[in-house]
């Protein structure tokens, strides 16, 4: 029997693998890679409680909320990405400083 | 057969879909979608067919009922209850009125595609009318006074938009204009009557006011220092009188004829304004509480008598059928008010049969005379004669519905008029004033005038020579044609009064033909109040029924030994019948002198009655008083004098007075504004140039360090809040 804590650490560990991706890595890519990660974390938790805790559906329905949302935004973030390449050349985070001004 | 709600619904969905599709989509369809609004109005029909059989066939039961409610909102605050149910009820009377709107309905429907065909605003005119019809059925169904008021609004609005269907002319836009404000008034009443209601009762449901009634809620109560139920009762009527056109308010349905024919046929006869009629047979024990009967009696004899007079020396067609609808409406609440309930309601039923038909009937007779020199249609008597050769078909259904409305014996008229009449006589006879009498003796002249005002209009249509030859000679010789004149032939076949009393001698008993069982006097009954204290309501969605009805023992019971009072009214039934049959053959008898064989000189007897022929021409002079007295000095005067007030004492002293206070106001503002807001603007300013500094530093651009500083915003948050 799978406890809920073994699914708490695992999201725990998903979400700080996602978390050092996005503030580690300068790549876009990668940074795009940890989002997902973390989401997955959240969908993860969601499904664990409503296994064990309230029993009911709507963890499940949520987690299923989160992979669509995750999809649309995935979409919308490496559309960007090609954008940011086309403009920049290059997919280094640095690069990307328009926000400063 | 389970009344759930799918089988009671689509009889008013179907019309309301039609109406949504063909507002939208219509023009855009083959046809401009009329077949959608006949096959809704159809498919209703079948619904409804459906609901008779099971309701007056199958149960057979004046018990019987069905009655559906759902929550539609509930405000109630502690003690304060405000919550509004909504729902259906059916029982006989529902389920006779349902079918004779949709089948009235859908013969309309179909003779309107063979009347508008070739109109610019074709598919609208279904639109309105599918809407209309819809409203009507939804109002018949209504278990409560205010949605049975919202579809009453709904009617006339459609009502608005049909009469004001030319709108290009000016006089069908003042005619829609006046049809809306003149019942306006009426409905006024009704909603104060409903207010009341709800006031007293907590409840609009047409049940719980009967089972208020029998346990005497309305006791010692009372609204602006008249005892509640009268004020309810005058209410209420009030909006029949708005709606049915009675006296004094009748001055809109005359005007209502600009509108084209067959709206006129659904709406100015067969069903709308018998809406009116129809909500003061459901409040009848109201109206009777109220102790206003006597009025209502004087009312719609005073209706039916002064409509008649003025439909004699009309030259419109349309004219001659408006005022005797007014007439025939004023029969039915006169019905009601001396008590004669199953007759006024079986009137309603057989008068909306034949008007329909008399009125398809004169639009077939004006679609086919054209007036070559204006390119519209003719409409005056006058020009018109001899028709009777080139539209046998039509004849043949207008003089049907003629001899029923006249009350010929074996017609449907006869049946139910004649009852209506000899239970007046009897009130008359009963009432302890004697000038009560009044009522059924108008009635009866009325019956006469009617005979005589409906053969005239015939003969002067379809028979003798005729008086204008161009527009006689353009009219083409009718060919059966299923659109214009099947609807005449089924509507007039229905005017037999067989179809209505099962016997041809039958006074009233109406048997179902195949089953053979009589229902129209067992089933068709004044509601007793005591009887609806303990009826139950079941929720919308659910289909079975409260509990099983057996097929009833109601019979008419056995004439054993009569009391007075019952040898008086079988006395009265008698006079009154062949009174009654007299008078009509008078009338025609007359109407024939005058204008076949020509042994009486119409304009003689004009001029020997000029005076009063002249107050016949202004109809009363009900339009000049509302017109020029009542809103020309009394409502401009109100006007002009409230104008007055605005403008020189209003303006000068309240508006101009205030001139003085606002400068002093504003010199004490200025002041603050300069001293304290200033300061205050200033500070935030410098506030804001200190934050600017730190935060521009904090701008580095790079992404990831806004994700840290989300991140540990949003820890920090949920750090916090957790200690």
């Amino acid at each position: 029997m799978v406890s809920l804590s073994s699914f708490l650490f695992l999201s725990f560990v998903l979400f700080l693998t996602g978390l050092m991706l996005v503030l580690g890595r300068k790549s876009i890519i990668f940074v795009l890679i940890g989002l997902e990660l973390i989401l997955n974390a959240a969908a993860l938790n969601f499904v664990a409680y409503s296994r064990f805790v309230t029993e009911k559906l709507d963890g499940h329905l949520f987690a299923l909320f989160i992979i669509v949302i995750a999809a649309a935004e995935a979409a919308v973030a490496l559309a960007l990405a090609i954008r940011f390449y086309q403009l920049k050349e290059t997919t280094h985070l640095d690069e990307l400083s328009e926000l400063k001004h | 057969m389970d009344y759930s709600f799918w089988n009671i619904a689509p009889i008013i969905l179907f019309p309301l879909g039609a109406f949504v599709i063909n507002a939208f989509v219509g023009c855009k369809l083959y046809r401009k979608g009329d077949f959608i609004s006949v096959g809704a109005i159809f498919a209703s029909f079948l619904y409804a067919l459906r609901i008779f059989k099971d309701v007056i066939v199958d149960q057979h039961s004046k018990d019987f009922y069905v009655h559906k409610v759902f929550t539609w909102f509930d405000l109630s605050v502690g003690d304060f209850p405000f919550k509004i149910d909504m729902g259906f009820y059916i029982d006989s009377m529902t389920a006779t009125m349902l079918l004779m709107v949709t089948g009235v309905a859908t013969l309309i429907h179909l003779f309107s595609t063979f009347y508008m065909a070739g109109d610019a605003k074709y598919g609208k005119f279904f639109v309105f009318l599918s809407l209309f019809t819809s409203a009507m059925l939804a109002l018949v169904l209504s278990d409560n006074l205010l949605s049975i008021f919202i579809f009453w609004e709904l009617m006339g609005f459609c009502s608005y938009s049909l009469i004001g269907f030319y709108v290009e002319k000016e006089a069908a836009g003042n005619a829609s204009i006046k049809a809306f404000m003149t019942t306006r008034v009426g409905d006024v009443l009704f909603l104060l009557g409903i207010l009341a209601i709800y006031n007293i009762v907590g409840s609009i449901s047409i049940v719980d006011i009967y089972s208020a009634l029998a346990m005497g809620s309305f006791e010692g109560q009372s609204v602006i220092g008249v005892s509640a139920l009268t004020f309810i009762a005058v209410c209420l009527f009030g909006g029949t009188i708005g709606k049915s056109a009675q006296f004094p308010l009748q001055v809109w349905l005359p005007d209502a004829m600009m509108g084209p024919t067959p709206c006129s046929a659904l709406i100015h006869a067969a069903t709308m304004v018998a809406a009116g009629v129809y909500l003061s047979l459901r409040m009848y024990p109201v109206m009777v509480a109220g102790g206003i009967t006597d009025f209502i009696a004087l009312i719609g004899v005073i209706t039916a008598f002064g409509a008649a007079t003025i439909a004699l020396i009309q030259t419109d067609i349309k004219a001659v059928l408006a005022f005797s609808t007014i007439s025939q409406l004023g029969y039915m609440v006169m019905g009601i008010g001396v008590g004669a309930y199953n007759p006024s309601f079986m009137h309603l039923i057989t008068h909306a049969v034949f008007k329909a038909c008399l009125f398809l009937a004169a639009g077939s007779v004006i679609h086919s005379l054209h007036d070559h020199h204006t390119h519209g249609h003719v409409q005056e008597m006058p020009r018109m004669g001899g028709l009777r050769k080139k539209m046998p078909y039509t004849f043949l259904a207008m003089l049907c519905c003629t001899l029923a409305i006249s009350g010929v014996p074996l017609f449907s008229g006869f049946v139910s008029k004649d009852r209506i009449l000899g239970d007046a006589l009897y009130f008359g006879m009963v009432h302890p004033h004697k000038w009560m009498m009044i009522v059924p003796v108008l009635g009866f002249i009325t019956a006469g005038l009617t005979a005589f005002y409906m053969f005239r209009m015939l003969f002067l249509t379809f028979f003798g020579a005729p008086r204008d030859e161009e527009v006689y000679n353009h009219c083409h010789k009718e060919h059966f044609s299923f659109t214009q004149n099947f609807p005449l032939l089924l509507l007039s076949l229905f005017t037999l009064g067989v179809v209505y009393s099962g016997s041809l001698t039958g006074l009233g008993k109406i048997n179902i033909p195949v089953v053979g069982k009589e229902w129209f006097s067992t089933l068709i009954t004044m509601p007793k109040v005591e009887d609806f204290t303990q009826r139950e309501k079941v929720k919308m969605m659910d289909s079975h029924l409260p509990e099983k009805f057996e097929t009833s023992h109601y019979h008419v019971h056995e004439a054993s030994e009569m009391t007075h009072e019952e040898h008086v009214l079988h006395k009265a039934h008698s006079i009154g019948a062949i009174t009654s049959i007299i008078i009509a053959f008078l009338g025609i008898f007359f109407a024939y002198l005058m204008y076949i064989s020509k042994g009486l000189n119409p304009a003689k007897w004009e001029s020997a009655f000029s005076c009063w022929n002249k107050a016949l021409k202004e109809r009363y002079y009900f339009d000049h008083f509302y017109e020029k007295i009542l809103i020309g000095k009394g409502l401009h005067g109100f006007n002009n004098a409230l104008a007055w007030f605005d403008l020189n004492v209003y303006d000068r002293y309240v508006i101009d007075g205030w001139e003085i206070i606002a400068k002093k106001i504003y010199l004490g503002l200025s002041w603050f504004d300069m001293k304290i807001v200033d300061a205050i603007v200033d500070l935030s300013g410098t506030i804001i140039r200190f934050f600017n500094v730190t935060l521009r530093t904090m701008q580095t651009g790079r992404i990831q360090f806004y994700f840290v500083v989300l991140f540990l915003a949003l820890s920090g948050y949920m750090l916090l809040t957790r200690i």
